[in-house]
């Protein structure tokens, strides 16, 4: 690279240049053959890296166990902050103590129900599925696929369409374990939403409502002995409107 | 949940997997730890946080995680070898041809066997898309510094490459 102008060259090429710069580095490209062939370079490679380099995305079974790292850190730290070296009571009249003081109150208050606990869990298995590689255990808008594959792997056998014509394609299923049960999970995309719906037996001890968790909605039913909990960024009237979707299909 | 870990769990930990990615090619084979750990310290550190790119943030605490480990890892044992049947086992996609996978895996072991401070420049400029100023501020050099290694890194790249393409071409 001898061209006195290859630094240049290269940062128009990864876009770090103002108009007026890289007006004149356009200029300059008509020119000099060298940091023509150099950017002409830079934009090919990144085309191959886009194409074959490797991201390498964690697992599902290590993503969980950062979750769990975090809560169990969280704990801690809550559970240190009124009594450790902090002077809580003494500055307990003071405006960052009366907010500790609140918080900490909140915490009593707001120890989760069953619903809470299981909305919690939802929305961390959701996050889960999207930030690891197990979305999808197995791939298909064909219910005549993904229904089979639940047989013998899940202990319920939940009701599968595709509902593309009104906005939701099935892309898949997956079995999933929240609050300790194992869960069979339809996969559905709406836009460039996902969403999880997953289902369980009806064991009577939760009742259907719906929720925001951490940003995402939460919305649950029963309907034909199961239990259904769908989980989305997409918003929550879009949440109903495949609820009703599948509540017609099973009670057909 | 308190409000902290739920803004940490909106803001850094989607980036949970890029991180991992990150991890993964500045060193390999205890990806997972330093991961974590990152995590781990990004949580605790989160206090400190004033906004910005998280992203960012948090890939300047997995390098300093990544070169503790490594200065542990020195004084103890001598290092794996990055042998190149780490990225060759990786299972094969049935719908890429294999002329495509040995291309991929080829490009992928030429970036692997650039130097530590040319991959990590590569990897953040075109896998993360992280502006200069942001590669200086997580890997500790001047706008300068970043500019000269990104350059050195893609002549390297563009090197081993044509050497290894013209290796195997008929």
């Amino acid at each position: 690279m001898t061209c006195d102008r290859a630094f240049e060259t290269q940062a128009y090429a990864d876009g770090e240049l103002d108009a007026v710069s890289a007006l004149a580095v356009e200029q300059h490209l008509e020119t000099c053959a060298e940091c023509r062939a150099l950017h002409d370079g830079i934009v090919e490679m990144r085309a191959a890296l886009k194409r074959d380099a490797r991201y390498y995305r964690p697992a599902a079974a290590f993503v969980e166990c950062i979750q769990r790292d975090i809560a169990r850190e969280d704990g801690h730290t809550r559970r240190r902050a009124p009594f450790g070296s902090h002077p809580f009571w003494t500055g307990a009249f003071g405006g960052v103590a009366a907010t500790a003081l609140a918080a900490s109150l909140a915490l009593f208050v707001m120890l989760p129900s069953a619903q809470d606990q299981l909305a919690s869990d939802v929305e961390a298995a959701h996050v889960r599925s999207l930030i690891g590689d197990h979305l999808i255990d197995v791939a298909s808008s064909n219910h005549h696929v993904v229904k089979p594959w639940f047989a013998g792997r899940a202990d319920i056998s939940p009701p599968v369409t595709d509902y593309a014509a009104q906005g939701f394609t099935l892309v898949g299923g997956r079995l999933d374990y929240v609050d300790g049960r194992r869960a069979a999970v339809l996969v559905y995309r709406h836009g460039a939403h996902v969403v999880n719906v997953f289902v369980w037996k009806d064991d009577g001890s939760l009742g259907a409502r719906a929720k925001d968790v951490n940003g995402y909605n939460i919305l649950s039913w029963k309907a034909g002995g199961l239990f259904f909990c769908a989980v989305s960024d997409a918003e929550a009237g879009e949440l109903r409107k495949l609820s009703d979707l599948i509540q017609k299909n099973s009670s057909n | 949940m308190d409000e902290r870990r739920r803004r940490f769990e909106q803001l850094v930990l989607p980036h949970l997997g890029a991180a991992y990615n990150l991890a993964r090619w500045l060193g390999g084979r205890d990806a997972e730890d330093v991961a974590q750990d990152a995590i781990l310290r990004a949580f605790r550190a989160f206090d400190g946080f004033r906004g910005g790119d998280a992203k960012a943030w948090l890939f300047t605490i997995v390098r300093n995680c990544h070169y503790t480990a490594l200065g542990r890892r020195r004084k103890t044992v001598a290092l794996p070898d990055e042998g190149e049947n780490d990225i060759a086992s990786d299972a094969p996609d049935p719908e890429v041809s294999a002329i495509d996978a040995d291309r991929a895996r080829k490009l992928n072991r030429v970036i692997a066997s650039l130097p530590d401070e040319f991959r990590e420049a590569l990897v953040l400029r075109e896998m993360e898309d992280m502006s200069y100023r942001e590669i200086g501020e997580i890997t500790g050099v001047p706008i300068g510094t970043v500019m000269s290694r990104l350059s050195r890194a893609r002549a390297l790249l563009r090197q081993s490459w044509q050497a290894q393409t013209k290796e195997t071409a008929p």
